[in-house]
């Protein structure tokens, strides 16, 4: 279960190309890759500035590749 | 035009009057006719002298309200050109300062304002809490129990960070227990290499690091082999080398973590090694001995993201280190995960070979786990009522077989004092504890769940039994199956 409330995320116009290319990508990588181990959370739960240090802890407990991280925070960080 | 007519009425009558002169009475009735018509000539003159007048005054009137109506047309007309003047300057004003509001305010210049604002270094406070009721049967035992396990994450910047995980419980007896489990210091070199230094959950397999909160756990308790008679040890202390990188599409991985630490350490209040002895739980701190221990673990992603099979993920750790001088814990295990739709499986086996001092056979144990689970979220509507539809939704149904093999057990590390995660069932101490789990978890919020776990002890045959009673060298004996029982717990779990 990925989130039982549905998650809306706006790529907002101030996002460069990268930024908004990471937010496609994590918000296909975010149901996936968080809920292997737990539900994903949704991003409204914390300000971007706790996801900034929670995406790292969950960096190092996943293992996941660097660029993913990247594209989930950024993901989590817009989607509220 | 009336004297006109007043004449012309009179004349005829004077003529006739003319013709009967002599008759004074009648001309005197005309004379007097005649001054009567005069004075009604005058009056009907001054009527018309002040109708014309007073025509004459509204004339002026209407003149005067021309006039004035023209002077409010222009007012009008002024009023409406500077109005409109007015408000086009409004509009543009307006726009003006939306446009310098957007461009102060867009997103990233927010987000840079406030990151300015709250600094490079950052608090955040995680973590989790859990509240649980335990019942067993053969102890015939029920309690309350609570943990609360905060997690202190500090960001100094975007390449280190600190963790410490603070564990606080409440067991039966009037004192609480505090652990400090994780303490790291996690530092990001580069997008494929992180040192993780510290205090750490053991990364062997996937429990200790990545399924063992309590609301990750799908269950209340942990398999056998990663509860109260564990394989390898829960944590240690050292420093790790890990990372991941993609090898394929988007989804396919691999990660690896290498490590070296202090080592395995045994429970300090057996006054003698002994096969079946336990591993110290936590903050597994092992000065006794002059070597280090080693862990390497790999994992592997098979899967694309987008092809439709889920995330399967395979792994292989092991973790070997001396716990004595001269005497080695050698352990490996495999692992495996799946994640497809709503089902998440899972599946571990480990095992591991402890060499003992002369004059002892090796403790060997072997230990597993499968688990399966399954969220309820798109049941079909029972068309009885939305409520129900949606409590139903809500639930998650588990299972979970879990066993151990060990040559001997230790009577005096028997423990039957429950706690959380652990029903306190003393068939769990067994040479070949076996245990059937099934769960039903219901999930208020992706964070936040109530879960129920009954569980069925079943331990096979017998073995060896170490019992020391207080004095230095153990009394051993054989013993044989020890009773099955049966458990039932229920925890409310928060992550936060």
């Amino acid at each position: 279960m990925a989130a039982m409330r549905p998650i809306i995320g706006i790529a907002s116009e101030g996002q460069t190309k990268e930024q908004r290319e990471l937010f496609v990508t994590g918000a296909k990588l975010w149901p996936v890759y968080c809920a292997q181990c737990h539900n994903a959370r949704p991003g409204s739960q914390f300000s971007p500035a706790q996801w900034d240090a929670i995406t790292m802890h969950m960096r190092t407990q996943s293992n996941m590749p660097a660029k993913d991280i990247r594209a989930i925070t950024e993901f989590l960080k817009q989607a509220r | 035009m009336l004297a006109i007519a007043l004449t012309l009425f009179a004349a005829p009558r004077f003529g006739i009057a003319a013709g009967d002169s002599g008759d004074a009475p009648d001309l005197m009735q005309f004379r007097q006719e005649i001054d009567s018509l005069k004075g009604s000539e005058a009056a009907e003159r001054r009527r018309v002298e002040r109708d014309e007048k007073h025509i004459e005054e509204l004339e002026n009137q209407l003149k005067r309200l021309e006039t004035q109506n023209q002077k409010l047309g222009k007012t009008a007309s002024t009023l409406e050109i500077n109005e409109t003047k007015f408000s086009g300057d409004t509009e543009q004003r307006l726009r003006e300062l939306q446009n310098q509001v957007a461009a102060k305010t867009s997103q990233p210049d927010f987000q840079s304002e406030m990151k300015r604002y709250l600094g490079t270094n950052q608090l955040t406070i995680a973590g989790a809490a859990a509240g649980s009721f335990i019942y067993d049967k053969q102890t015939a035992q029920n309690t309350f129990s609570l943990e609360f396990e905060p997690v202190l994450l500090y960001r100094l910047n975007d390449w280190i960070l600190f963790e410490g995980t603070i564990e606080a419980s409440l067991p039966p007896g009037s004192e609480a227990h505090f652990a400090l489990p994780v303490a790291t210091a996690q530092i990001f070199l580069n997008d494929y290499l992180e040192v993780n230094a510290g205090i750490f959950d053991q990364p062997f397999g996937d429990w200790y690091e990545d399924q063992s909160p309590f609301w990750v756990n799908r269950f209340i308790t942990a398999p056998l082999l990663y509860g109260a008679e564990p394989i390898v040890p829960p944590t240690d202390i050292g420093v790790q080398l890990r990372g991941g990188a993609q090898w394929g599409a988007l989804g396919q991985d691999v990660d690896y973590t290498a490590w070296i630490a202090n080592g395995p350490s045994y429970d300090p209040a057996i006054p003698k090694p002994v096969v079946g002895q336990t591993l110290n739980p936590e903050n597994n701190i092992a000065t006794n001995t002059n070597g280090r221990a080693f862990g390497g673990r790999f994992r592997f992603y098979p899967f694309p993201l987008d092809s439709g099979l889920g995330r399967l993920e395979v792994g292989a750790s092991t973790y070997d280190g001396k716990w004595l001088d001269s005497n080695w814990l050698y352990s490996w295990g495999v692992s495996a995960a799946y994640l497809f739709k709503d089902l998440q499986a899972r599946a571990e086996y480990a095992e591991s070979y402890r060499q003992m001092p002369t004059g002892s056979a090796p403790d060997n144990r072997q230990g597993w786990y499968v688990q399966a689970g399954y969220f309820l979220q798109h049941l079909p509507s029972t068309r009885i009522s939305d409520e129900l539809d949606d409590t139903l939704r809500r639930l998650e149904l588990l299972v979970r077989y879990s066993g151990i093999n060990q040559r001997a057990i230790v009577a005096d590390e028997i423990t039957t004092t429950p706690a959380i995660g652990f029903s306190g069932s003393p068939s769990i101490f067994s040479p070949h504890a076996r245990e059937v789990a099934l769960g039903i978890d219901y999930w208020i919020e992706p964070s936040i769940v109530w879960q129920t776990e009954f569980d069925l002890e079943l331990p096979g045959r017998g073995g060896s039994q170490f019992a020391f009673n207080g004095a230095s060298t153990p009394k051993f004996s054989a013993i044989g199956a020890t009773a099955n029982d049966k458990a039932l717990l229920t925890q409310l779990s928060i992550g936060f």
